[in-house]
């Protein structure tokens, strides 16, 4: 259902993105590198609110023609991106949010792996699987 | 109503517009220079009022936005200015009616109108006239601002006039129907005299006087008016309208809340013209109500605060009359624009989430099909409003989008450049700088796909710019810093592409700076090839300069009197991580060592690479290589030349990589492993080369001491052989060569040797010191090879022991006691040696002769240089006594020495002693010969030496002394022996023959009376023992000595 994912680092770098189909690879990364701006500007005005009751998931972050991009922050400002086809309506908030805490949790794992540097693009089989099961589950 | 005009703010909604256009023949610069003298003047106070005109200048307009006059009054013209040329009286009815002309194109909604004549003189300039004012020339005009100052004066006459007009209006019963273009006929055959159509009407109207307050610098009237406005139109559904006075509404209190502007620089540049700040703005406003705009709405200005929005009602404002202008097709650019507005007003709230979605909106606004400039200005202008409100990634993304537009395959004449520009400007929102530096550290961190795009397009646009050069710099930046994300296939084709640039424009190391300002620094290709670690070499050890003692003595002693201090321990430890401890040499030379790898997956050609140095002038002797594709470590090593002395540091090294020369220094290189790059640089030396008579050796002697041989010889001698060594000195550096000194080393050897091994004259080679540049001089040595062969034990044993009973002389035994255990001692001789008969055992003997030599400056500092050449002697046995005994001779003092001679070589060889005839012996034969010698007495030799060394111990001394008899014994037997295939050798008679040709230890003499019968001793003695009175005894080893009577 997601046609992109990407895991980007506190420095706005991206740690892993993964599109389908592979042909428009260019395109979600500029996607992906715009909604930043608006993560950023989310994260900014959060900052205000209380750290431990701050939402992590950031909700729409804006709605192109063909796509939906949704935002979520993990507590040390690690920003999952995920892109959504916009005529997927099936799609509803609650499942946006499963989806990025699955993807939270498996990040996490990924950062338990005591041969991940922290900052390193991720390179895990696991993580990969996890993303590509996201990726086709409704498709 | 179609073109938008992108740069629109809320703040110009109270702005009168007027229009300057040049007409005729008037040069752009001439114009402009006029153009901008009278758009300073954006602001009036009018007269006896503390109202504030502001004038906004177009010099273009397009007159279909002028029909949206009625609309919103901002975008009516209502002042025309025009500037002429004019030379000629002739010429002058001409231009007036040009100016009429021009006139006619804004002439419904014109207020007012000038004429600027420049050039003009004479009768017709001076005709006062207020429509026209003449000027010489463009220099002398300093009246423009003055005369602009009385037009807007009448501008604001007549919009006065129309604003008290307009407002009273509505006492009157028919207020006509203010519409925009496209409504026109929408009303056609409308029923005029509903009440639905009269409230229309007085929305309408009610609007159009609030634009028209709010331009007279009425801002709380207006407020009132807008109020009012929408209230009518909301009831009557008249959404445009509707929309129309909600943004008046939203503009005015824009106006109202943020007296600095909203339109950035234009905004900026109205503060800074008005001398009033911020509270005291509102300070005036209000008092604006107090001037003579009496109007009967008015009195419902009770609580103006309240008329006016706060700021989050404007933005919500905004958002429905937006919502109202999106019904309508055809007001796509109202819509846009407002857009435009609310984002600014936005930008300055700090609400950058909500003006994204204005801008969002404004993304999707649809109007008529785009000229491609229009698109161009649109994206340019959507991302300048998204760095307005901090997101700077959609800002270079539609910067981006932008400077594609410029070179759209649509365009007949794509604008690289200003593609090119755009594209720069987009460089800060994707975080990437072109300066190879900020990539050193560490891993490249950052949006790798989206950057290497942009450095693609780029050189793209450089390129067909015409700018080899900035290509050729963009895509060495491209291959250097996002090496790690191409692919191979990639690598390729950038190289390709690389290569085929610099065939045109060659990379250089200097800056290319951009007209606007940006400076390209220079690319360094640190990782074609990848240096992993630079070492300094040494010279070879035959040129190594070495200190001579006493020197370095001195120049240690004024370091520091301690022998040893911490803090001096720390300083030289310091000071050894900088510095290396070799020198080299002037003039000589010199290396460097790269390991370096190649990360490319084809080979890579690198030329001319060469060290780059600082503090002494050096030659650089460039390399070229090339590496195989994805290469381990590999060696290079950079070789130069110093040519003046002193401390030499390695910066780095220059390379030249697909025709793109690079300086790469070594401290931006990360992860570089160098033992020091500071070494000292000596005065120059001369330099030997010894070249011998001898063939060389494959064979390298394995000194002890570490210094290295340069030179190895090897000969092949018989033992007993001399052979001459000559030795060629060559002086073939750049110095005469001064001194020199030669000493010699034998190698530890097992054998002992006999005599010299190796002997020379010095003083005649010296004699031909100086030695200059290119000169030689020759050395003569000569090798001696005098060893034992006798040694092989059971050889000596038979001997021994068939000698004691062959001389018959028991009386030597004591001696024999003395000598047996010398002999027995030795039985760890190697096993060949032990097996009887082996003659063919060679044994070999090495040694090295040190030539120390100085020369020209080096040698005044101090400095020497060692050469060594290696000599390795194999030394063949030749003859062997294979039996040594002795015959007694006819007197005691004398004997015959008889010797079993075997001959082991393969050539024939004669033997001849001192008095004897030569004696031919053939390959492997063995005879006996036989010398008559006189015994020897020691005493006198052996004495002396036993006294110097009477602390070295017995044996020793005992050794010294056998040395010393042999030489006696050899000196009396002369023995030599020739092989006659060879030439003359000359050898000695082993040691062994010694013990026979000692006299007696016992030594008697019988003394008798009368000497004549000495002749017939032995009878005597036989017989008359009692005649004998006495004897002496002399014995060699003292503790036998005794006297007996």
């Amino acid at each position: 259902m997601a046609v992109c994912i990407a895991v980007i680092a506190k420095e706005n770098y991206p740690l892993y993105i993964r599109s389908i189909p592979a042909e428009h690879e260019l395109k979600f990364h500029y996607t992906v590198h715009t909604s930043l701006d608006v993560v950023d500007e989310k994260v900014s005005a959060m900052g205000k609110a209380l750290v431990d009751q701050r939402e992590l998931y950031l909700g729409l972050l804006y709605p192109t023609e063909d796509y939906k991009v949704y935002g979520y922050v993990t507590n040390s400002k690690v920003k999952f991106v995920m892109v959504v086809d916009s005529s997927n309506t099936a799609l509803r908030d609650n499942e946006i949010r499963s989806m990025f805490r699955k993807l939270h949790n498996s990040y996490t794992d990924v950062m338990c792996n005591p041969f991940y540097n922290p900052g390193d693009r991720i390179h895990s089989r696991a993580f990969d699987n996890m993303v590509t099961s996201m990726m086709v589950q409704v498709c | 109503m179609s073109v938008p005009d992108y740069m629109q703010c809320a703040e110009d909604h109270q702005t009168l517009l007027v229009v300057v256009q040049p007409v005729g023949i008037v040069s752009e610069e001439n114009f402009f220079r006029i153009y901008k003298r009278i758009s300073s003047v954006s602001q009036i106070n009018v007269r006896d009022s503390q109202r504030v005109l502001y004038i906004r200048y177009r010099h273009h307009y397009p007159p279909e936005n002028n029909e949206w006059g009625d609309f919103q009054t901002h975008r009516k013209v209502v002042g025309l200015i025009t500037v002429t040329d004019c030379f000629s009286a002739k010429d002058w009815p001409q231009t007036f009616e040009k100016f009429h002309v021009q006139k006619e194109i804004y002439g419904s909604t014109l207020y007012d109108s000038r004429l600027f004549v420049f050039g003009l003189q004479g009768e017709i300039a001076e005709q006062p006239r207020t429509d026209v004012a003449f000027y010489p020339n463009y220099d002398e005009c300093e009246s423009v601002e003055k005369r602009i100052e009385d037009f807007i004066e009448s501008l604001f006459i007549v919009l006065e006039s129309k604003r008290l007009d307009r407002a009273t209006d509505k006492s009157g019963d028919k207020i006509p129907l203010l519409c925009v273009p496209f409504e026109k006929k929408d009303f056609v055959g409308l029923d005029t005299d509903s009440r639905h159509y009269k409230k229309r009407c007085q929305g309408r109207m009610r609007k159009h006087v609030g634009d028209l307050c709010l331009q007279a610098g009425m801002l709380q009237d207006s407020l009132v008016h807008y109020h009012m406005s929408v209230e009518l139109l909301r009831s009557v559904n008249d959404f445009l309208w509707l929309g129309a006075a909600l943004e008046g509404l939203c503009s005015a209190s824009v106006i109202y809340h943020y007296p600095g502007g909203t339109g950035g620089k234009a905004g900026v540049r109205r503060l800074q013209g008005t001398s009033l700040p911020a509270d005291s703005g509102n300070r005036h406003r209000p008092g604006a109500l107090t001037t003579n705009g009496i109007n009967a709405d008015t009195s419902t200005e009770i609580g103006r605060a309240k008329n006016c929005l706060s700021p989050e009602d404007i933005i919500d404002k905004y958002k429905e009359a937006i919502s109202y202008y999106s019904k309508y097709k055809n007001a796509g650019v109202i819509e846009l624009e407002a857009c435009v507005k609310a984002v600014r007003v936005l930008a300055i709230q700090k609400r950058s989430m909500e003006a994204s979605e204005f801008l969002q909106n404004a993304v999707y606004i649809n109007l008529r099909q785009l000229s491609e400039e229009e698109k161009i200005q649109r994206y340019s202008i959507l991302s300048e409003l998204y760095e307005l409100i901090g997101f700077h990634r959609k800002s270079a993304f539609f910067k981006r989008v932008a400077a594609m537009q410029c070179v759209a395959p649509s365009i007949a004449e794509p604008g690289w450049r200003a593609c090119y520009k755009l594209l720069l400007e987009t460089l800060p929102g994707y975080s990437l700088s072109l300066d190879p530096k900020d990539f050193n550290k560490g891993t490249h961190r950052g949006w790798a796909a989206v950057q290497m795009r942009l450095l693609h397009e780029l050189v793209y646009a450089s390129r067909r710019m015409g700018n080899p050069a900035l290509s050729v710099r963009h895509l060495s930046f491209l291959l250097q810093t996002m090496l790690d994300f191409l692919s191979d296939q990639e690598k390729k084709d950038v190289t390709q592409s690389l290569e085929s640039y610099t065939s045109k424009c060659p990379g250089t190391m200097e800056l290319i700076s951009l007209p606007d300002g940006l400076n390209l620094p220079p690319v360094p290709f640190t990782k074609l090839p990848i240096v992993r670690r630079v070492k300094l070499l040494n010279l070879p050890a035959s040129l190594q300069p070495q200190k001579m003692k006493s020197l370095l003595g001195q120049s240690m002693s004024t370091k520091s009197p301690f022998i040893y201090s911490p803090i001096i321990a720390h300083n030289r430890g310091e000071e050894r991580s900088k510095k290396i401890d070799f020198q080299w040499v002037q003039g000589d030379v010199c290396e460097v060592q790269l390991m370096v790898y190649n990360p490319m997956p084809f080979e890579l050609r690198v030329e001319n690479m060469g060290l780059i140095t600082s503090g002494v002038e050096f030659e650089s002797l460039p390399a070229a290589l090339s590496l195989p594709a994805e290469s381990g470590l590999y060696p290079v090593t950079l070789v130069g030349v110093p040519q003046s002395t002193g401390q030499i540091t390695i910066n780095g090294y220059h390379t030249t990589v697909f025709g793109v020369f690079s300086d790469c220094l070594l401290d931006s290189l990360p992860g570089i492993k160098t033992n020091g790059s500071t070494v000292e640089v000596i005065p120059a030396l001369p330099r030997l080369q010894i070249s011998t008579s001898l063939p060389r050796s494959a064979r390298t002697l394995q000194p002890a001491s570490g210094d290295e041989i340069s030179t190895n010889v090897s000969v092949q001698l018989y033992n007993g052989e001399t052979q001459q060594l000559d030795i060629k000195l060559e002086n073939i550096g750049s110095e005469p060569l001064e001194t020199l000194e030669v000493t010699s080393k034998i190698l530890a050897t097992k054998e002992k040797l006999y005599g010299d091994f190796l002997s020379w004259k010095l003083e005649e080679t010296l004699a031909q010191f100086p030695l200059l540049p290119g000169k030689t001089a020759t050395f003569t040595v000569n090798i001696k090879v005098k060893l034992d062969f006798s040694c092989q034990e059971n050889l000596l044993q038979d001997l021994n022991d068939d000698g004691i009973s062959v001389s018959g002389l028991p009386l030597s035994s004591p001696f024999r006691q003395v000598v047996k255990p010398r002999v027995d001692s030795k039985p760890a001789n190697p096993p060949e040696g032990s097996k009887a008969g082996d003659f063919s055992h060679v044994k070999t003997l090495e040694a090295i002769l040190n030539f120390k030599y100085s020369g020209g400056p080096g040698h005044v500092d101090g400095f020497y240089r060692n050469l060594s050449l290696g000599i390795h002697v194999e030394a063949e046995p030749s003859v062997f006594f294979t039996r040594v005994s002795t015959l007694p001779a006819t007197s005691t003092r004398q004997c015959h020495l008889l010797l079993d001679v075997f001959n082991s070589t393969e050539h024939e060889l004669t033997i001849s002693a001192k008095s004897n005839e030569e004696l031919i012996l053939h390959a492997g034969e063995c005879q006996r010969m036989a010398i008559q010698v006189d015994k020897f007495n020691f005493e006198s030799i052996s004495e002396s030496p036993a006294e110097r060394t009477q602390f070295t111990n017995h044996k020793q001394l005992e050794e010294e002394r056998q040395e010393a008899r042999g030489l006696e014994i050899n000196s009396k037997l002369d023995i030599h022996w020739n092989i006659i295939s060879f030439g003359s050798v000359e050898g000695i008679l082993n040691q062994l023959v010694l013990e026979h040709l000692q006299l007696a230890p016992l030594q008697w003499e019988t003394l008798l009376q009368n000497p004549s019968i000495s002749h017939m001793l032995p009878t005597l003695v036989r017989h008359f023992p009692s005649y004998i009175i006495g004897y002496k005894s002399t014995e060699n080893a003292e503790r036998f000595s005794y006297t007996a009577k």
